[in-house]
């Protein structure tokens, strides 16, 4: 039985809404007009035990007011949602015991004392046997190698080392569901790839059952096997991480090396609407092209063109994902949630 | 749990506020003018006879008892609740489960054992400079003490409540500085209740701000006879339950408007 459940869930926000300037604000005392948002539209997905689900989607996309609803912090307007066996908008204590949530973006240590003292606090609170709290505290001050950090007034510590001491404080009580909101945000890259070995090693050891959003692809790519891309609050793809170049992205890049007296003119009497000379340096093209017309394009290039070398990719996760935020591609991939 | 829990996060409110104890103590120090500043005025007044039946060194006695009582009852905690609720920190302390209201009462404990290390010596001191006359009974001492409470608790209840209604209203700190105008006309600060004119005097009387500051005052000062004493702490656990009830109310719908529209 899958460990979370969510179905039909929808979330519509009332937003007060007013024309710039004085006039409008005067008008606005009197009365004041609001604008119905659709933040979450009919998202439906389960999530089994010590799995580990990229939440993707652009900014304003729904994903966080999706975990706000999962981490019980908002009710939904229609739907429903079972965590562990619990509804998590009645915030009932032995719900929240077993959840955690970490805000890239807000803090839970106390800013001017050590994050030792913050985190027997959290102990305290989740009421945490003292046996418990130091064999979970050892163990993560060990993987993330933070034993120097944790007698610093916590004011004093870099961007990185915060955010290592806010997942322990996160993970203090051995949660059995860990909600991510953006972990890595404005973190360098090295620090952002020892956050991400030591998630997986979290989530590996403990079994900790995790939902993820970033920004940031390579947090997918490193944590996430599947992952869900929500986009004005629908869900678009549900899937594993290859599937959804193939399901989102219906074209291919060629890259193609002329040899000598290559002539551009003969690549452009190729192009098409369908297919896009995107990047020429010298003798080196990068084609993009439908994913049906990419072998008849492949024979062609050959067949008339003193080609040195030529290689056929699925485009960049990345360029995929920028696409779907831009463009919205609802029409040529529709939600394939199993 | 719940114990454990609250006893750890006053302390650790109080060590962090031990780093910045300097900062604290200002506070202490700006909020103890007022008082003193009256406490000059009245005992200039009085000069060597009365004023309303009080001596000069009755009235330093009603206000340096007033600069304690001031210190404990004051609730500097709900001045932050309403950025908690703006900037969104309510959310790490609705994932938590115990209440957030044991946030706002580990900085109210962890706030008085900062402040009252510097107002009780100075208040200390200053009783030594100006000699004030108190006719301590054990009847009024012991009377304090659950007054003070009850003080505490009434102003912290009403000034929360006020603060809660950020879920609502941005600027909802704007009703707390009325609340402080109220307290200072009315709770005995401008003068003690009993010298107030009239109407304002009546007002004091049944209003709840009297019971925050003035009242616990008054009872140590002995300026209370026996029924003094029985409609006061009526009045002060009847406003006590309406703030109760009041919280209570505000608090659940508050939480309800916030999971609504999101923090």
């Amino acid at each position: 039985m899958p460990q979370i459940t969510v179905r039909n869930l929808s979330k519509t926000h009332r937003v007060p809404e007013r024309a710039p300037g004085l006039a409008a604000a005067l008008r606005g005392l009197a009365r004041r007009s609001y604008r119905d948002v659709e933040a979450v539209r009919d998202v439906t997905f389960a999530v089994e035990s010590g799995e580990i689900v990229g939440f993707i989607g652009p900014n304003g996309a729904g994903k966080t007011t999706t975990l706000k609803m999962l981490s019980g912090l908002l009710h939904p307007s229609s739907g429903e949602a079972s965590v562990l066996g619990y509804v998590p908008w009645e915030r009932r204590p032995a719900y929240l015991r077993r959840i955690s949530m970490v805000l890239g973006n807000k803090s839970q240590l106390y800013w001017d004392i050590p994050p030792l003292d913050s985190f027997r606090v959290l102990a305290e609170i989740y009421g945490v046997p003292p046996e418990a709290y130091r064999e979970t505290l050892d163990e993560l001050v060990a993987i993330l190698e933070m034993e120097p950090l944790l007698t610093k007034p916590v004011r004093t510590l870099s961007l990185g080392e915060r955010m290592k001491c806010e997942l322990v404080a996160g993970l203090i009580h051995c949660p059995a569901v860990l909600y991510l909101d953006e972990p890595t945000l404005g973190l360098d890259v090295s620090m952002q790839g020892r956050l991400r070995r030591f998630l997986a090693e979290v989530n590996r050891r403990r079994g900790v059952t995790m939902i993820l959003t970033s920004h940031y692809m390579a947090d997918v790519v490193a944590l996430c096997p599947r992952v869900i891309l929500i986009h004005h609050g629908a869900l678009l793809y549900d899937g594993p991480l290859a599937g959804l170049a193939h399901k989102l992205a219906p074209f291919k890049l060629i890259h193609v090396s002329l040899g000598n007296g290559h002539r551009t003119d003969l690549v452009r009497s190729l192009l098409s609407p369908d297919v896009e000379l995107i990047e020429q340096d010298g003798a080196q093209f990068t084609i993009r092209v439908s994913r049906d017309g990419a072998p008849g394009l492949t024979a062609r290039l050959l067949n008339t063109l003193p080609v040195v070398d030529l290689a056929v990719e699925d485009p960049p996760i990345e360029a995929v994902i920028d696409q779907v935020y831009q463009e919205g591609q609802v029409a040529n991939a529709g939600p394939q949630a199993e | 749990m719940k114990l454990r829990g609250g006893l750890a996060l006053i302390k650790a409110t109080w060590l962090s506020w031990m780093q910045v104890r300097s900062f604290f103590f200002l506070l202490a120090f700006g909020w103890m003018i007022p008082p003193l500043i009256y406490l000059f005025v009245w005992s200039t007044a009085a000069g060597s006879g009365t004023v309303g039946g009080m001596t000069r060194e009755g009235f330093v006695a009603y206000y340096l008892v007033l600069i304690v009582v001031n210190q404990l009852t004051y609730s500097q905690t709900n001045w932050t609740v309403g950025d908690v609720i703006r900037y969104g920190g309510m959310n790490s302390l609705l994932l938590r489960p115990l209440s957030p209201v044991f946030d706002a009462l580990s900085s109210e404990v962890a706030g008085k054992v900062v402040y009252l290390t510097f107002v009780v010596p100075v208040t200390a001191v200053l009783a030594v400079i100006l000699r004030p006359e108190l006719h301590l009974t054990l009847r009024n001492a012991l009377a304090f003490v659950p007054a003070v409470a009850l003080a505490w608790a009434l102003r912290f209840l009403w000034g929360y409540s006020l603060a809660l209604l950020a879920f609502w209203a941005t600027q909802a700190d704007a009703l707390l500085a009325l609340q402080d105008a109220l307290i200072f006309l009315l709770a005995g600060q401008v003068a003690p209740t009993v010298l107030l004119p009239g109407v304002l005097r009546t007002a004091a009387l049944v209003l709840p701000f009297r019971y925050m500051v003035g009242f616990p005052v008054e009872v140590l000062s002995g300026q209370l006879d026996r029924v003094g004493l029985a409609v006061g702490f009526a009045y002060q656990v009847g406003w006590l339950t309406v703030a109760l009830v009041a919280f209570l109310v505000i608090w659940r719908a508050g939480v309800r408007r916030y999971s609504a529209v999101g923090g």
